[in-house]
């Protein structure tokens, strides 16, 4: 009985210690451009996108480039590795993650969150008074 | 009116629940259950579940209607929904699919009051009402001191909108359009899915319920029995919902696979984990009635883990988590009280009891089917917390850092690899020792000797033909390969002599093949030209520098096709783009691609046909967003999986109704006849620095140039160049030129001068013909462009994904398991009932 409790007291601490400290490794920290500058490593930067700005696929390189601003305001180019993601202009905010080199965002993996259809006015804010 | 009686025919049916619940509760508070009472408690559910058909009746019927003054009707509806899609929203938003959960709870639980013992069923049925509480509570929509309580499927566009000024200035406004329902919902498996899991999460309620039940009353025994059945139902419904939904995304919502770890389907993949560990435990209870404890835990953390992912995903708390939308009805609240009830009421009365629940005197050898049984089950549990653990991360990742994102699949994925291997290894040991009692532990190993050494021969076999070098993998692929061969055996020998009692060692067969299956996901590989291959290999050894002299890091994914121009893809196919045609097949603008195939050694051809399309209830004017059906042809041992990521034709189509406002609109001209063609007519207007495609040309206009006195033209007042780039996209050259625009003052008129300037490698030409100063835009004319314009292009994603028939394979054998168990358990329980009342 003894020998299996301590075995089991074992496991379970050495477990949940062993799977905590690797979730901790695992997860990142979605953070602005200016911090993504600063430490260079790979992060999540949640922002926006900036319509005005000229954005677009590049067929040479095979890069879509577009401009974000992030939740503190900061704004700068994005460039993605693949075409343009569904739902791009629909979204109401852009998780890009990737690494920022020289003031250029370089993501390979995009979320792109819809609004949800959840208060959806688009129509009504253009419907006749 | 109707939403009046809506809303009142739900109160009242929370106010039924209520009534049923105490009365359930009254009429098992005595040792012997107090028929009368229960009878009142029966009457009261059944009012109960008849005023939520009638509210849901009412809703459909407002569905149907198109009445869009009601903000549901006209948040998920438009009148150009089939009526197939019309059913389906009535369960496309949170409020309406609280009320489909509640519907099945209640039809489902009908069956409890039918086919239980006089034993369990108040008590049961008291559990089954309080969880049926808190899920009317999510949907009543009612003020009670100052407390708003749910969310009311009837709640009015103008309420909700208010302060828009269309409300504002007109409160009796009614759209005569609704926002329609989501593009990518608009599928026939919506009509499927999420009936499917929701009668798979009331089922899950029984379990629970009964282990409840059976802590209260001390009867911690006999519960399995009624239980077991159904405890196998749910599993098999969450386990046909998990499927479904991971065959929607990987056949038409090219989310780019069948499993992405996301929130929402790790939300019904934790309490079918949870549930598989309660059914074998309630197993090893039933052959050697002991592990009480064990399944009475599973039973309450199966139905508590359903109830924490749905307060995870409904509650707002995973925001930026999933690729799926939540939506923050303000139910936080609720959710919250709903997950710690039914946490603390489980656990609460497991503990209580905990001293008092049958426990074993001495230990259960290493080598026995209990011990093997619970180590199996304890593997599941913990392969459950892991993923909890990983799904949390929005809450449990605040230890670490301020803004948790979810962990990287690598997680989930090196955490349930061991407990994988684990499992499969586990089922044949126990599998062995179930249906056969080992004097010794040498004999025992004998009987292993056959299955271990096949396995053997067949993963080197494997190893060998495949290349896999990851060693992880090959004890993974030995480990699921040991199972199916080992279950393999002792279903044989069952077949011969039980052939009704098979559905265990088939479902461990499915999960094997799963297993297996599982392991090509970690092989999918892009398929590309050899020109970009070799860019890629290039990028990876750092040799390609950007323009600011950095190495450049991404890869390239796609590669692009022109018209009847095949290209050798992975040295295996030439592909070639043949054709695209603007079908309106499914909604307005679809279109639909030919993309063929053709095998450079064999010489065989096919095609493939994926398919784009605006989605046009999901955009807002000026920005149409468009998505994708993936064309899948299946194989044997792989799948080749395609989408087209943009094309020509989109672009040109997305020109014509830029300038749209209202989608029937754009609708209008995405149906017109000029659907497909360019509306160019040589003139582009461009603001500095922005660009614009036409054809094949990428057409820049970088910035304005001063002229000096010397270069403008005699009598010139002013004059400017603009700095022009043309890309060629097809033959890969780029060049700038600078176009003058200048006004001439001559015989006391102004004039323009604009002439006509020549391209090197063009024969076309382009003149500068104005500035719009308001906006600062230039208006160049492209002399004989038009007829230059040859370009059909479309960008592909290709990639070669192994082994996925294997994964729909081990489902299949999976489903097929569990329904021969659930027809041996029910037809088991049905006679164990007939001889308790022969008694």
């Amino acid at each position: 009985m003894k020998l299996r409790v301590v075995i089991g007291v074992v496991f379970i601490v050495g477990f949940t210690s062993l799977l905590m400290w690797n979730f901790g490794n695992s997860i990142g920290s979605f953070t602005g451009f200016s911090e993504a500058e600063y430490t260079g490593q790979r992060h999540h930067v949640v922002g926006k996108w900036i319509e005005d700005k000229p954005h677009g696929f590049d067929h040479h390189r095979m890069v879509f480039s577009f401009y974000m601003e992030d939740e503190e305001g900061e704004v700068r180019q994005v460039q993605f590795n693949k075409p343009k993601p569904n739902n791009f202009e629909d979204a109401e905010s852009l998780v890009v993650i990737g690494q920022m080199r020289n003031g250029i965002f370089y993501s390979d993996d995009m979320l792109v969150k819809c609004p949800s259809k959840y208060n959806d006015a688009s129509n009504l804010e253009t419907a006749s008074i | 009116m109707i939403g009046t009686i809506g809303t009142a025919s739900l109160v009242i049916a929370f106010l039924a629940s209520i009534v049923s619940m105490v009365a359930y509760f009254l009429a098992s508070k005595k040792n012997q259950t107090n028929p009368n009472i229960e009878k009142i408690g029966h009457l009261f559910f059944g009012l109960k579940g008849a005023m939520v058909f009638f509210a849901s009746g009412l809703l459909v019927y407002l569905i149907f209607t198109h009445q869009f003054n009601y903000f549901y009707v006209y948040n998920y509806t438009s009148t150009d929904l089939s009526s197939l899609y019309l059913w389906a929203a009535f369960y496309s938003g949170q409020e309406g699919s609280f009320l489909l959960w509640i519907l099945c709870g209640f039809v489902v639980f009908l069956g409890i009051i039918k086919w239980t013992d006089d034993t369990y069923r108040a008590p049961v049925m008291f559990f089954l009402t309080l969880t049926q509480f808190f899920l009317l509570s999510m949907v009543i929509g009612v003020t009670i001191f100052g407390v708003h309580i749910g969310a009311s499927p009837f709640r009015l566009t103008a309420a909700e909108f208010a302060h828009l000024p269309v409300f504002q200035s007109n409160p009796d406004f009614i759209p005569a359009e609704g926002s329609g329902l989501n593009d990518l919902l608009r599928s026939p498996w919506i009509i499927i899915h999420p009936p499917v899991i929701f009668v798979g999460f009331a089922m899950m309620a029984i379990p629970f319920a009964f282990a409840l039940a059976s802590l209260w009353k001390k009867k911690y025994h006999e519960w399995i029995y009624p239980a077991f059945p159904w405890t196998l139902g749910a599993n098999l419904c969450l386990l046909i919902a998990i499927f479904l939904g991971g065959y929607w995304a990987y056949e038409t919502l090219s989310f780019g696979g069948y499993w992405a770890w996301d929130p929402v389907e790790n939300a019904s993949l934790v309490p079918w984990i949870l549930g598989m560990a309660g059914i074998h435990t309630m197993l090893v209870q039933k052959k050697s009635a002991t592990s009480h404890k064990a399944s009475l835990l599973f039973a309450i953390l199966a139905y508590a883990a359903i109830v924490y992912q749905t307060f995870l995903t409904r509650s707002g708390v995973l925001g930026d988590a999933s690729v799926h939308s939540f939506v923050d009805l303000g139910l936080y609240n609720q959710l919250l009280i709903f997950i710690l009830a039914v946490s603390i009421i489980g656990l609460g009365m497991y503990l209580y009891r905990y001293k008092e629940l049958p426990h074993q005197d001495k230990e259960n050898p290493f080598l026995s089917r209990e011990f093997l049984m619970f180590a199996g089950a304890m593997s599941l549990f913990l392969t459950a917390l892991i993923i909890s653990v990983g799904t949390s991360s929005p809450i449990i990742g605040r230890l670490f850092v301020a803004n948790p994102t979810p962990p990287i699949p690598q997680f989930y994925n090196d955490w349930t690899l061991p407990f994988a291997i684990v499992i499969a290894i586990l089922t044949v040991l126990t599998q062995f020792i179930w249906w056969k009692k080992f004097d010794s532990g040498e004999q025992f190993a004998g009987e292993l000797i056959t299955p271990t050494m096949t396995a053997s021969a067949i993963t080197v076999l494997a190893v060998i033909l495949t290349g896999i070098n990851n060693i992880f993998y090959m004890i993974y692929l030995f480990a699921a390969i040991f199972a199916v061969v080992g279950n393999s055996i002792v279903m044989y020998r069952l077949l011969k002599k039980k052939p009704k009692m098979i559905g265990g060692t088939v479902t461990h067969i499915g999960f094997a093949v799963l297993l297996i299956g599982f392991l090509g996901a970690a092989y999918d590989t892009p398929m590309l030209d050899q020109q970009t291959i070799n860019y890629n290999a290039a990028v990876e050894r750092g040799e390609v520098i950007d323009d600011q002299g950095f190495p450049v890091v991404q890869n390239i994914e796609v590669f692009i096709l022109y018209k009847n121009q095949p290209k050798l893809i992975n040295n295996e196919y030439y592909v070639t783009y043949k054709d695209a045609e603007i079908t309106h097949a499914k909604r307005p603008g679809e279109q639909e691609y030919t993309i063929l195939f053709e095998n450079r050694r064999t010489g065989k051809q096919f095609q493939m046909n994926p398919l784009f399309y605006p989605m046009i209830a999901n955009s807002s004017p000026g920005n149409m967003s468009w998505t994708v059906e993936p064309s899948v042809k299946t194989g044997l041992t792989h799948d080749l999986y395609l989408y087209v990521s943009g094309s020509s034709l989109v672009e040109r189509e997305n020109k014509r109704i830029s300038d749209e406002a209202t989608f029937q609109a754009v609708a209008d001209i995405l149906m017109d006849e000029r659907a497909g063609t360019y509306d160019f007519n040589d003139v582009l207007r461009i603001s500095p620095g922005n660009s614009q495609r036409i054809g094949q040309f990428d057409i820049t206009f970088n910035r304005f140039i001063n002229m000096d006195e010397s270069e403008l033209p005699d009598n010139a007042i002013v004059g400017v160049k603009a700095e022009i780039e043309l890309h060629d996209i097809q033959k890969q050259v780029r060049e700038t030129v600078t176009p003058t625009f200048a006004l001439i003052y001559e015989d006391g008129d102004n004039i323009v001068y604009s002439p006509e300037t020549s391209f090197e490698h063009q024969e076309f030409t382009v003149v500068f013909e104005n500035i719009e100063t308001a906006s600062d835009q230039v208006k160049l004319r492209f002399i004989g462009l038009e007829e230059h314009i040859e370009d059909e292009w479309v960008l592909i994603s290709l990639e070669k994904k192994p082994l996925v028939s294997t994964v729909w394979l081990g489902t299949f054998l999976l489903m097929f398991g569990f329904s021969i168990a659930i027809v041996r358990r029910w037809s088991d329980q049905k006679r164990r009932y007939r001889q308790q009342k022969s008694q």
